[in-house]
């Protein structure tokens, strides 16, 4: 504003100039100097910088640690005048990186192939005769890296001004506003003007499905999102359409990205082109508390964040983690928090006399229950505990049950004779990270991709780096990524057992094979023969040894894994057949009709779901967003929630309402705070208090005895139907619903 | 010493009009002794009881509560302060428990508080004992929230 109201004041009244302009300090002459007019003159006219200058030392961005897989091959580069070392093949933009350089990048990113079409990581380099792109160069040798001269910034700001030419003013309306690589990196390296005065372009929008809102002319062409669904996720869904200022960035056909890794695009996208539809204009960025917790919609673990306002959960973003999830998180995890909100339980219900419902306090209540479970025998009493209990809460409710004098506790999932005895026997051993090592892939009885899709976006990454081969025994189902059919059923498995299958070839000639069994094989009679024969497949190979332990068993629920540990296994058949008490701890995939009519039900949970149109007493507990609690993922890493939003009505923590009702019933158990109960766990399963630690498992299966019994010929079913519906939050959420009636394939 | 004794009046129909000007805050400060300050919390109690009928009618609270019920509550708060021995500590609790006394036979206060405060409630000496003496902190901690 000042200097042109200046300039047009300097040019009309001329005379008055002339006569008043040493005495006017409202006036200045306006100069320049060559090192203002182009960035090669102030190139030159800048200052050498002193030689021998001891500059202070640099960390890298983030936090980061450099691995050199050969540290003979490290090459020394220097990045703004400071020396550093770097692996053999890292670019400019890493060798930057690890200087504690952050040159700003649009179509980079560290997990995907580079692209070098946005041009935003230029920098200059000395005896190149134009800037480089960064994140394309091989850092060589000797390489002096100039990333803060004027050419540089120049270039970034030329960049930035091409990147806002077309893009909409949509800054107001976007939900990325906040947390906008556009509007961040334009504060920072772009130019203070622009001038454009044309007309901008526009895209018609795309339909991506129920969760991901495209306004694809904020897009800036970057490709992140197409070598995202290509690479990461698998699906060839997106590509780039036509030239120039018409590209447009879509499915060709009307597609909807079904992938169920497809919701983190809307992470990567550094603009608001892709953003979250169930999210949008629900929240700003910065309104939001994020807390950092873990996710239990499936045995993975996911590191997650909850974003929240007050007390509802507004969205939830992935953290890194790079051993179990990296950076992604399935699209259950994502969208399944307004399911939260739905059907919550928030007091105390008896039923009466008429079959309905009464709300009534905590003391009447826990004064029922507590009488009640006198009159029962010690042996009809049952505990039944959920698919999202944390550990606290189950050993406090199996600590409850074994004193009332019941041994009949256990966690849905565990059918009857799966012992806990050698952690080896429920656990990933290979750790999902370590499943990148391996070369070969036999999946038996598990489709890794509804069951745990951070597994199968392990195993695609390994497909895809080094060419590794999967087959699976199952249904056939569809992978993305290519495998082999070995067969439907245990016949399969006893060919290759006996040595007589095609496949065993490729599994002896197999330098690192990984054998994954699913979770659902747990529930069959036959269980016993066939683990013993995955057994003798794994040891016929070679597949346990020791660097590399390649029997692993995928759990299908967040609490399985802590609920083995613990010891909450099904002892007997007929145990739930005869209960007169049983007491469901969130568990509403037991099979309401196998409770006799006569028994007295109490179900604990946060959601009406299921079991409770069956229940008697209904205990109000809080959600995985409302408790901290521990949970331990299918390779034995254990980790703990935390609490982001206060509880709904007048729910307690699982573990309180089994402690209260103890109490009330008599039975004095030793811990009354959560320390209490944490160490009464430490001398049951230690490895659940040491929390992001991984604990593997002490014994191979050399310990096991021999089966006896045989195969049945049943072909193994699938154990998840409908990804999107799977426990009691993702079947009360709206976005699930409209996810699994829109997305599933058919 | 009459009207010092009976210093709580009952407002007839005329003088609700102007309900807080005819009042007479009847306790006058300076005790000179302990003695005289526990005749004081005598006569108060004696003031405060007496006024229980009037309170009974002008809150309905014949269904609710017994007189002797509101007896034990006034006692109890007395008693809650009976560890005092300063005389002046003594006067400005009497000066404030004849205000308060003088606010409720005013009708300034309405039925929920009365009810609130003496009569239902936690705090109230009543209330505590009765379901929840044997009862562990956990359990009562429990019965109040899920933050404890």
């Amino acid at each position: 504003m000042g200097v042109g109201i200046l300039a047009s004041r300097a040019i009309r009244p001329a005379s008055r100039l002339l006569r008043s302009q040493p005495s006017n300090l409202f006036l200045r002459t306006i100069v320049s100097k060559p090192e203002l007019q182009s960035p090669e003159a102030a190139a030159v006219s800048q200052p050498e910088p002193p030689k021998n200058q001891i500059l202070p030392p640099r960390n890298p961005v983030g936090g980061a640690r450099v691995h050199f897989t050969n540290p003979e091959d490290a090459i020394e580069v220097f990045v703004d005048g400071y020396a550093v070392k770097v692996p053999k093949g890292f670019t400019v933009l890493q060798a930057c990186e690890v200087a504690g350089v952050d040159i700003p990048r649009f179509c980079y990113h560290s997990r995907l192939s580079i692209a070098g079409n946005c041009r935003m990581c230029l920098v200059e380099v000395e005896k190149s005769p134009k800037p480089v792109a960064s994140c394309a160069m091989p850092a060589l040798p000797g390489m002096k890296i100039k990333t803060d001269t004027p050419i540089a910034k120049k270039a970034r700001e030329g960049v930035m001004e091409f990147l806002l030419m077309n893009h909409p003013l949509d800054c107001p309306i976007c939900d990325q506003g906040g947390e906008c690589d556009l509007q961040d990196q334009s504060m920072a390296f772009g130019s203070d003007r622009g001038r454009f005065t044309e007309m901008k372009r526009s895209v018609v929008d795309k339909n991506l499905g129920p969760l991901v809102k495209t306004v694809m002319t904020r897009c800036i062409q970057c490709t992140r999102c197409v070598r995202f669904a290509s690479e990461v996720a698998g699906v060839q869904d997106l590509g780039m359409l036509g030239r120039g200022s018409g590209e447009e960035i879509g499915t060709y056909v009307e597609k909807l990205m079904t992938s169920e890794l497809s919701g983190n695009v809307i992470d990567i996208c550094p603009v608001g082109a892709l953003t979250s539809k169930p999210f949008a204009f629900k929240a700003r960025n910065w309104e939001l508390k994020g807390t950092e917790t873990i996710d239990v919609s499936d045995a993975v673990g996911s590191n997650i964040r909850v974003d929240s306002r007050g007390p509802e959960v507004m969205r939830i973003i992935p953290r890194l983690n790079e051993d179990i999830n990296e950076e992604w998180i399935s699209d259950k995890t994502r969208f399944s928090y307004d399911g939260l909100k739905r059907q919550r339980l928030s007091d105390p219900m008896i039923r009466d006399s008429d079959g309905r419902f009464k709300a009534v306090s905590w003391r009447d209540a826990l004064a029922v229950v507590g009488d009640i479970i006198h009159q029962v025998k010690s042996d009809e009493i049952v505990g039944i505990a959920g698919q999202l209990s944390d550990a606290e809460s189950m050993m406090v409710l199996k600590d409850f049950v074994n004193r009332m004098g019941s041994d009949n506790v256990w966690c849905e999932g565990t059918a009857v004779g799966v012992d806990a005895d050698l952690r080896y026997s429920y656990l990933m051993n290979s750790s999902i990270s370590g499943l990148e090592n391996a070369d070969l892939f036999l999946l038996v009885g598990t489709q890794p991709r509804v069951e745990a899709a951070m597994v199968n976006a392990r195993i695609c990454k390994t497909v895809r780096a080094s060419n590794a081969k999967v087959a699976y025994i199952g249904p056939p189902a569809d992978f993305n990524y290519d495998c082999k059919h070995l067969g439907t059923g245990p016949d399969t498995l006893k060919e290759i057992a006996e040595g007589r299958h095609p496949f065993c070839s490729a599994l002896k000639n197999a330098k690192n094979p990984a054998i994954i069994v699913g979770a659902g094989l747990f529930n069959r009679t036959d269980k016993d023969a066939i683990l013993s024969a995955v057994e003798s497949i794994a040891q016929a190979n070679n597949v346990v040894r020791p660097d590399w332990n390649g029997l692993n068993y995928l759990l299908l629920y967040a609490a399985q894994a802590a609920a083995l540990d613990l010891g909450l296994i099904q002892q007997s058949a007929k145990a739930l057949e005869s209960a007169k008490f049983v007491y469901l701890m969130g568990a509403d995939d037991v099979d309401v009709d196998k409770i006799p009519k006569d028994a007295f039900v109490v179900y604990q949970g946060h959601h009406g779901d299921k079991a409770v149109y069956r229940a008697n007493v209904i205990l109000p507990a809080s959600a995985f967003t409302e408790k901290e609690g521990t949970y331990e993922n299918t390779e034995g890493f254990t980790q703990q929630t935390v609490p982001a939003v206060p509880t709904v009505g007048d729910a307690r923590d699982d573990w309180k309402i089994v402690r209260a009702l103890s109490e009330v019933s008599g039975v004095n158990l030793p811990y009354n705070s959560i320390e209490g109960v944490r160490s009464r766990i430490k001398s049951v399963a230690p490895n659940l208090v040491h929390t992001d630690e991984r604990e593997p498992a002490a014994f191979g299966p050399s310990l096991k005895p021999e089966c006896k019994e045989t195969m049945s010929t049943t072909p193994f079913k699938p154990v998840v139907e409908n990804f999107y519906m799977t426990n009691a939050i993702t079947r009360a959420s709206k976005i699930m619903a409209q996810c699994s009636a829109v997305l599933l394939k058919k | 010493e009459e009207k010092k004794r009976f210093s709580i009046q009952r407002l007839n129909k005329h003088q609700m009009a102007a309900p807080f000007t005819l009042r007479k805050i009847g306790v006058p400060p300076n005790s000179a002794n302990l003695t005289e300050a526990r005749r004081r919390v005598f006569d108060f109690f004696r003031a405060a009881c007496r006024s229980i009928p009037t309170i009974m009618d002008i809150y309905n609270l014949q269904d609710v509560v017994a007189p002797s019920q509101l007896r034990f509550t006034i006692s109890a708060q007395i008693r809650n302060n009976a560890h005092v021995t300063d005389p002046k500590v003594i006067d400005l609790l009497l000066f404030k428990g004849m205000e308060e006394l003088t606010d409720i036979v005013d009708h300034a206060k309405q039925r929920h508080h009365i009810i609130g405060q003496y009569v239902v409630g936690e705090g109230l000496v009543q209330n505590t004992g009765s379901k929840d003496q044997g009862k562990s902190d956990f359990l009562k901690n429990f019965y109040t929230s899920n933050y404890f």
